[in-house]
């Protein structure tokens, strides 16, 4: 990835240019100490004088308002922005160049002003140390904090609730609650000159007289430093959608990956560039130069690998494709600037900003086009035959054949900032992290976008960071893996049928984390290691085997915080902090296993392990025969992992006439007491019922089941007493003291009678025969 | 006797018998004076001729002289801060090389994983059918 820089022969200004914002992702906006607002048109690349200013003004900083949602088709963009000036005041401007308001701010020179997401509240700092939140009028509001230095850059937080203010060589993050406690902490060993902070991917920025850049968190924790340039940095901006950023130093224009390494360097002739912007597409910055040029600068050369496939953005308008097997090359022009493209699954999406093009990967002359409701596409997310767009208001699902099939929404849907994270696209599902209240989890059903089950989003139980779904099998054991605040992996389902929601954990401190594209193995970065289930599912079948199934590494190749980048078969890419891309690979056989078992292959299945002779394998086989009620091959497969007491239950099991019955004590096997007792309910198998809640000594409810049906009542008395006795206590629970009464227990003939009942089952029409092995 | 009381009158003859008020010796050596004066101011204007024509030319050397001493002095710093600006371009070059250089580690790093994985992936095929 590097810039395509553009710069006009002579500077347009005569003095240095200050501040830059764009309106569009084709206007620039440019102002300087020569007084003058200068427009850029960058379609025909010419500048035209806006307005010229009063003499006293000399800016320092300018910010647009917001563009909000909801906007047409062709959205004009902001009308209004803030104009910060050494005198001492802030100027709102409208687009035409017409000065509507000049407030008197600070003492000093203003030194930066900055609106909130939501364009609610306006912050400026000031030479004078002050901070100050002013209304959208320009109405003072509060006086935020008062330091004694000057403060030169300020950012909001994502949510608008916080700010982030330089002080000095501090940086200090400040709740705008007022009497809230800030945090503050030493940046660097200069001047702290410029700071940011993307709402996308919350991470702070901040350039310095030090000559360096950092990358911190929100908890102020470092995440990069970069090496000492030759000059101070005088600028920082986050790209909106949080993917790069780009540093201005003297003569310097820095392009760097969110986490910190560097794409590319640029030299220009530019003097200091004292403000750096990005358009809204996060396509391309503007940058003011310290001797009076405006520097423009495209994002070109991102490149995007998948399979076999090469895809480079290699210009504004043009994608080159790369088929690496057989070296055919192919040049796809398009009509618009590229904004986003992405390719997985056998296709291709790519989004300018007037169309959406979807290739597929066999044939790239015959692309699916259509138009896009609002041309920012800030995010997509693809699925085998679906793919979501997220835009500046909504967010979309499509066909791969161009055909949109919903649009899911929840009050409070905040668009601008979902990222990979915090959306995630199944076939038949759609997960999306909220972001007021960041516990909940909102999943839709794809083909109607309405809400999943009986429309409640899932709520866990602290702040969610990541949410991901599974992309192969079927919907109904559709799953989500879930990684919180304290990087804790949990694996839930998607669709809840019965009572309760089955939520495991399945591991601690987890980097980064990924499903595969064609089975359902789930790979996670942590603390240095790298691990695959194979099956996660097994979690739901029997606990013991998580580990088993587990494939466990220690990566110390990757060193420090290494990021998955993809799980494309057995292929495992992951980026290190400092930008190179390592490939390892997992065994191939889970993925066989796991194709023959979605086939119904079983036999295959156990061939297969017995020619690989693996006991994770095995493990995985003995879960997966287990969830498939196949109890030869669970009984095979739990044998080879020399689980014996196991083995003998499932033999047991297999000796029981009825289907149901033997289905029922599978699902116990698994652990899920109440879907057993709901397989034998629905059976109308009600003695075995009773008996299986006896059996788990859940008396009120066998019990109540014994009443409900008016049988057995004596039989559940009897083995209430009975197990009283062994623990030598006396009856408390008054519902079996009402029953006992005028109840005479006599053992030898509830023997009896339960002999008679699994009689009566043996002779049920579907039963055949045998003797139960359980119940003695 | 005549001519003295002339001369007493301040009138003279002189040669050619014409009336004279001056002596006529003297009348001679102020004629030989006159002209004397003549040749002498002749000489003196053609003096300042030469003089003038040499303070011009003097003047125009000098102006050439300090035309150039200007040039060597403009020379002299632009030969001053052209080592300047090689050292920045110098710096720049070598930013860019550092930069190029780090590509350069991260793509080595990549190459040499992939062919690690090339090289397990063809350890795992000749196993895969040695096993058959």
């Amino acid at each position: 990835m590097r810039y395509k820089v553009s710069l006009h022969k002579q500077p347009k200004h005569t003095e240095l240019v200050s501040c830059v914002g764009w309106t569009t992702p084709d206007e620039v906006i440019s102002s300087g100490d020569d007084h003058q607002l200068l427009k850029w048109n960058l379609l025909s690349n010419e500048a035209s004088k806006l307005v010229q200013l009063p003499d006293e003004v000399y800016p320092t900083d300018m910010h647009w308002f917001p563009r909000l949602g909801g906007g047409g088709k062709k959205a004009p963009g902001s009308d209004v922005f803030v104009l910060c000036s050494t005198d001492g005041k802030f100027l709102l401007i409208s687009r035409s160049g017409r000065v509507e308001k000049s407030v008197e701010a600070h003492r000093g020179a203003v030194l930066s002003a900055r609106w909130n997401h939501t364009g609610t509240d306006l912050l400026t700092a000031g030479e004078d140390g002050v901070v100050k939140i002013w209304s959208r009028s320009g109405m003072l509001r509060s006086t935020l904090s008062q330091n004694s230095s000057p403060v030169y850059s300020i950012a909001w937080g994502p949510d608008s609730d916080q700010v982030l203010y330089t002080n000095g060589k501090q940086l200090i993050i400040k709740p705008i609650q007022p009497n809230a406690k800030p945090s503050q902490w030493k940046g660097h060993d200069g001047m702290v000159l410029k700071v940011d902070w993307n709402p996308v991917n919350n991470l702070l920025l901040s350039g310095s007289e030090d000559c360096k850049y950092k990358v911190w968190d929100c908890y102020g924790r470092i995440m990069y430093v970069s090496s000492i340039h030759e000059y101070p940095i005088t600028s920082v901006s986050w790209s909106p959608d949080g993917q790069l950023f780009a540093i201005g130093s003297f003569n310097t224009l820095r392009l760097c990956d969110k986490t910190g390494w560097s794409h590319a360097l640029e030299k220009p002739a530019t003097g200091s560039l004292f403000n750096i912007s990005w358009s809204s597409d996060s396509t391309q910055v503007a940058a003011a130069c310290g001797n009076g040029h405006v520097i423009f600068a495209h994002v070109i050369e991102r490149r995007l690998e998948w399979k076999n496939y090469e895809v480079v953005v290699s210009d504004q308008k043009v994608i080159r494709v790369r088929n690496v097997t057989n070296d055919a090359k192919d040049n796809l022009d398009f009509r618009d600037r590229v904004i986003k493209a992405s390719i997985a699954f056998k296709h291709m999406v790519v989004a300018t900003s007037s169309q959406c093009y979807i290739y597929n990967v066999k044939n790239w002359n015959t692309p699916m086009i259509f138009d896009l409701k609002e041309g920012s596409v800030t995010l997509i997310i693809q699925s085998e035959r679906h793919f979501l767009l997220v835009d500046n208001t909504s967010v979309y699902v499509y066909t791969y054949e161009g055909r949109m099939v919903c649009s899911p929404k929840f009050p409070g849907m905040r668009t601008d900032i979902l990222n990979e994270q915090t959306v995630s696209l199944s076939d038949d599902t759609i997960a999306i992290r909220d972001k007021t209240d960041e516990k909940v989890i909102h999943m839709f059903e794809l083909s109607t976008g309405k809400p999943l089950g009986d429309g409640k989003p899932y709520i866990h139980k602290i702040e969610v960071m990541e949410v991901y779904l599974d992309q192969c099998g079927t919907a109904t054991e559709r799953r989500l893996a879930i990684v919180d605040k304290n990087r804790d992996l949990y694996l839930t389902q998607v669709r809840v049928y019965g009572k309760d929601r089955k939520t495991v954990k399945l591991s601690t401190m987890i980097n980064s984390l990924l499903w595969n594209d064609e089975t359902n193995m789930l790979a996670a970065l942590s603390e240095g290691k790298l691990l695959v289930w194979f099956y996660p599912n097994a979690s739901s079948v029997d606990k013991d085997l998580i580990s088993r199934t587990t494939y466990e590494r220690e990566t110390n190749e990757f060193g420090k915080s290494p990021q998955l980048l993809s799980f494309l078969g057995k292929q495992i890419s992951v980026r290190r902090a400092e930008g190179s891309i390592l490939t390892t690979s997992v065994s191939p056989y889970p993925s066989i296993l796991h194709n023959c078992v979605t086939l119904g292959r079983w036999d295959d299945a156990v061939r297969l392990c017995r020619f690989v002779k693996e006991e994770s394998l095995w493990a995985c086989l003995a879960a997966m025969a287990a969830y498939g009620k196949q109890l030869g091959t669970a009984e095979v497969a739990y044998a080879a992992i020399d689980e014996a007491d196991k083995v003998q239950f499932i033999q047991s099991i297999k000796e029981i006439p009825s289907k149901e019955a033997r289905n029922a004590e599978m699902a116990l096997f698994c652990g899920q007491s109440s879907d057993a007792e709901g397989i034998l309910l629905q059976a109308s198998l009600i003695f075995r019922a009773i008996m299986l809640n006896i059996e788990l000594c859940n008396w009120d409810r066998a019990l109540e089941l014994a009443v409900k049906h008016k049988t057995n009542v004596d039989t559940v008395l009897a083995h209430r007493m009975k197990y009283l006795e062994n623990f030598d206590k006396k009856e408390t629970n008054k519902r079996f003291i009402q029953y006992s009464e005028g109840v005479d227990i006599d053992w030898e003939k509830i023997q009896a009678k339960m002999e008679l009942e699994f009689k009566n089952e043996r002779e049920r029409p579907v039963a055949s025969s045998g003797a139960t092995a359980r119940v003695k | 006797m005549a001519d003295e009381a002339l001369a007493r009158a301040g009138l003279h003859f002189d040669e050619l018998n014409k009336i004279r008020v001056l002596e006529p010796e003297i009348s001679q050596q102020t004629g030989e004076l006159r002209d004397e004066c003549k040749e002498f101011l002749d000489k003196i204007s053609e003096f300042q001729k030469i003089v003038g024509s040499f303070v011009d030319l003097i003047d125009g050397v000098a102006k050439e002289v300090e035309k150039e001493k200007m040039k060597a002095i403009g020379s002299r710093n632009l030969l001053k801060s052209v080592t300047k600006q090689r050292e920045a371009q110098q710096q720049q070059l070598l930013a860019l090389i550092t930069e190029k250089k780090v590509q350069l580690e991260r793509l080595r790093i990549q190459h040499e994983s992939l062919a690690k994985e090339e090289l397990e992936q063809t350890d795992f095929i000749e196993q895969f059918i040695l096993q058959k």
